[in-house]
């Protein structure tokens, strides 16, 4: 899955006749953690691995971006180079349909984490790290605080809050129908099941309003950033990450859509119970607490909170102000096939292609 | 066309000498045709011999139109190319050594960098806000931006600026092959130097117009990157609905398919071409 990098990606395609030819293989006593790259795995590798190291006498080895496509390759040729990937809810279903996962093993993590991580992010073969959302962001010179657009509905109203708008196209991610239903009047409460032709007449209004369907995150902040965009609908973490870097932008969270990055067994994982202490390791408070001061994404366990301070908190998106602002995706309606065979992701993911291109 | 001065007749190869395409010959085996066959056989088996990537792709308009898209950005990239190229081409091999290794730098320079960066940095100038705008309306000449962005401008901008090595070098190295004397010989009967130039340089520099545009284009057909970031809608290209189903939903086999399909199109293209203008002879054999 290349939510947020279907640029690296893209240059790796490019590439790879010629680079990506050598495989990951770990040496003995080496674990392959495969995450995003960047300041994340920076932030993992200072702050989760010391600790893991020390328990088990193993090194970490780090890998990015852990997408569908080679997991799937390395499965099947036989020739697995990973143990832990960090993936998003929709990859994890497109994997484990194709059985290319590993149950985790419950037993191995400290009771005391399970209990503060939400029942939803646990899941027999993913357990939720960090928390991403699609977030109201926008240009706060174009739109300065506190005019600018506080729901969808007024992200769809460009008459009182001028500018063009960004919206997620490519990359992986579904078309954004819950934020659609959301601008359209539909309350949090009674958006699943969806109301696809409802939200698809909400996106032929959005259409013309958009100057540029982003194919990944780093494009829709610079979009944004330079008032390409005035407003658009993307990963609020990444946001807030350049707020800090003093780029004119800012995350409202109300109607935000909160989902999951997991970590996850690759089949054929070499040992499984080093590779389960990974995961403990990462999973701790104080860990989480220390990762989310780098990256603002919201930690996965609720005690990361104790460690950080009110305005730390403030803009992370499971803060407890943040969180009850906003809904969990419902991943479970987005992967339950239909009578075609058809999950409603790759449904929509496929009409949402037909739509743009026939555009 | 006229005999090239100086050059043999191919004489035919000596006992042995195959034996110098062999490493090629297994390398291009080993890491291009086998692979090739079983992409070819993913799109057409799945537990048995099936067709239903091609009926399925058949069906759907959408991929048309993202074909005919690539191939409109393609031949417009090729073409836009060949006409900045060609010029900086012949300078190149008629101006003086040091002039020629500046330019050579010039050229070169865009390799510097990723195609990543230079995308981003094309968004940067190219914005509402970026440079070109801002000094087309400091100047008056405009009063809102102009849009050269998410559009077929921004896409050809940003690929001619990444392909045109790919059309200099092999005009390059094909004019500067040329024997200067000739022209002096054409100028000496009598014609002018635009009609030495028309018939005599042009005609001679074409094998390196056939290298250049098939190269360039062939690789613009390939594109994702560019298209995908300065495009919009109207430059949704094949490679982004193969990603798409290669990455998000795993379907190598009707990705396949659409694979296959883009090689035979591009193939029968090339076809087309080489009967049309007779690439062997564009090629320069013989």
């Amino acid at each position: 899955m290349n939510r947020r990098t279907v640029l690296k990606s893209s240059a790796a395609l490019l590439a790879a006749p010629f680079l990506h030819i050598r495989p990951v293989r770990a040496d003995k006593g080496e674990l392959v953690v495969v995450s995003w790259g960047g300041d994340y795995d920076t932030a993992i590798r200072d702050l989760a691995v010391p600790a893991f190291q020390k328990n088990t006498g193993y090194t970490v080895k780090m890998d990015a971006p852990p997408e569908n496509a080679k997991v799937k390759a390395m499965v099947q040729s036989g020739n697995v180079g990973w143990d832990v990937i960090l993936t998003d809810i929709p990859a994890v279903l497109t994997l484990t349909k194709d059985t290319l996962l590993e149950p985790l093993d419950y037993g191995a993590i400290d009771k005391a984490k399970l209990d503060k991580i939400p029942k939803e992010l646990q899941q027999p073969y993913a357990i939720g790290q960090r928390i991403y959302s699609f977030n109201i962001v926008y240009n706060t010179n174009a739109l300065p605080k506190p005019k600018h657009p506080r729901d969808w509905a007024e992200v769809w109203d460009q008459k009182h809050f001028p500018g063009g708008r960004t919206f997620n196209f490519q990359g992986g991610i579904e078309p954004q129908l819950e934020v659609a239903l959301l601008a359209d009047g539909v309350p949090v409460d009674k958006l699943y099941p969806l109301d696809i032709e409802r939200a698809w007449k909400m996106f032929d209004k959005l259409r013309p309003l958009v100057s540029k369907w982003y194919t990944s995150h780093a494009q829709a902040i610079q979009l944004i950033g330079a008032d390409e965009a005035s407003v658009g609908c993307t990963i609020g973490p990444r946001g807030i990450t350049a707020k800090h870097a003093g780029a004119p932008i800012d995350v409202d969270y109300n109607q935000g859509k909160l989902a999951s990055d997991n970590w996850c067994l690759v089949k054929g994982v070499r040992d499984k119970k080093i590779a389960m202490e990974f995961i403990n390791q990462a999973l701790d408070p104080k860990v989480q607490a220390g990762i989310a001061q780098r990256v603002p994404y919201g930690p996965s366990n609720g005690g990361a909170f104790e460690f950080l301070s009110a305005s730390e908190a403030a803009d992370l998106n499971t803060s407890p102000d943040n969180i009850k602002e906003q809904f969990w995706q419902n991943v479970q309606w987005w992967s339950t096939p239909g009578a075609d065979g058809k999950t409603p992701r790759e449904a929509q993911a496929e009409r949402f292609a037909k739509w743009m291109v026939a555009g | 066309m006229a005999a090239i001065p100086g050059r043999r007749f191919p004489r035919p190869w000596r006992s042995g000498e195959g034996l110098l395409v062999l490493p090629a010959l297994l390398f291009y085996l080993a890491v291009y045709l086998y692979p090739l066959s079983r992409i070819a056989a993913w799109s057409l088996f799945e537990r048995g011999f099936t067709l239903k990537f091609y009926r399925e792709l058949l069906d759907e308009p959408m991929y048309f139109r993202a074909l005919g898209n690539t191939l409109e950005i393609s031949f417009l990239s090729t073409a836009l190319c060949l006409l900045l190229g060609y010029p900086l081409a012949y300078l190149m091999a008629t101006t003086s050594a040091r002039a020629r290794s500046a330019l050579m730098v010039l050229v070169l320079i865009p390799f510097w960098t990723s195609i990543l960066v230079r995308t981003f940095a094309w968004m940067v100038i190219l914005g509402n806000n970026g440079m070109v705008n801002r000094t087309l309306m400091a100047l008056g000449l405009t009063g809102a931006p102009v849009k050269l962005l998410f559009n077929m401008l921004g896409v050809q901008i940003g690929m001619v600026h990444v392909l045109l090595p790919f059309m200099v070098f092999p005009l390059f190295a094909v004019m500067s092959g040329i024997d200067p004397n000739i022209l002096r010989v054409a100028r000496s009967l009598g014609a002018a130097p635009r009609r030495a130039f028309r018939h005599v340089f042009l005609p001679l520099s074409l094998p390196g117009i056939a290298a250049g545009c098939v190269l360039v284009f062939l690789l613009a057909v390939g594109f994702y990157v560019t298209p995908a970031l300065l495009g919009g809608p109207g430059q949704i290209t094949l490679a982004t609905m193969i990603e798409m189903q290669i990455n998000t939903f795993l379907n190598w086999g009707f990705a396949a398919s659409l694979g296959i399909v883009l090689l035979l199109v591009v193939g029968g293209i090339f076809a087309a071409f080489s009967t049309l203008l007779g690439i062997g002879r564009l090629t320069g054999e013989a």
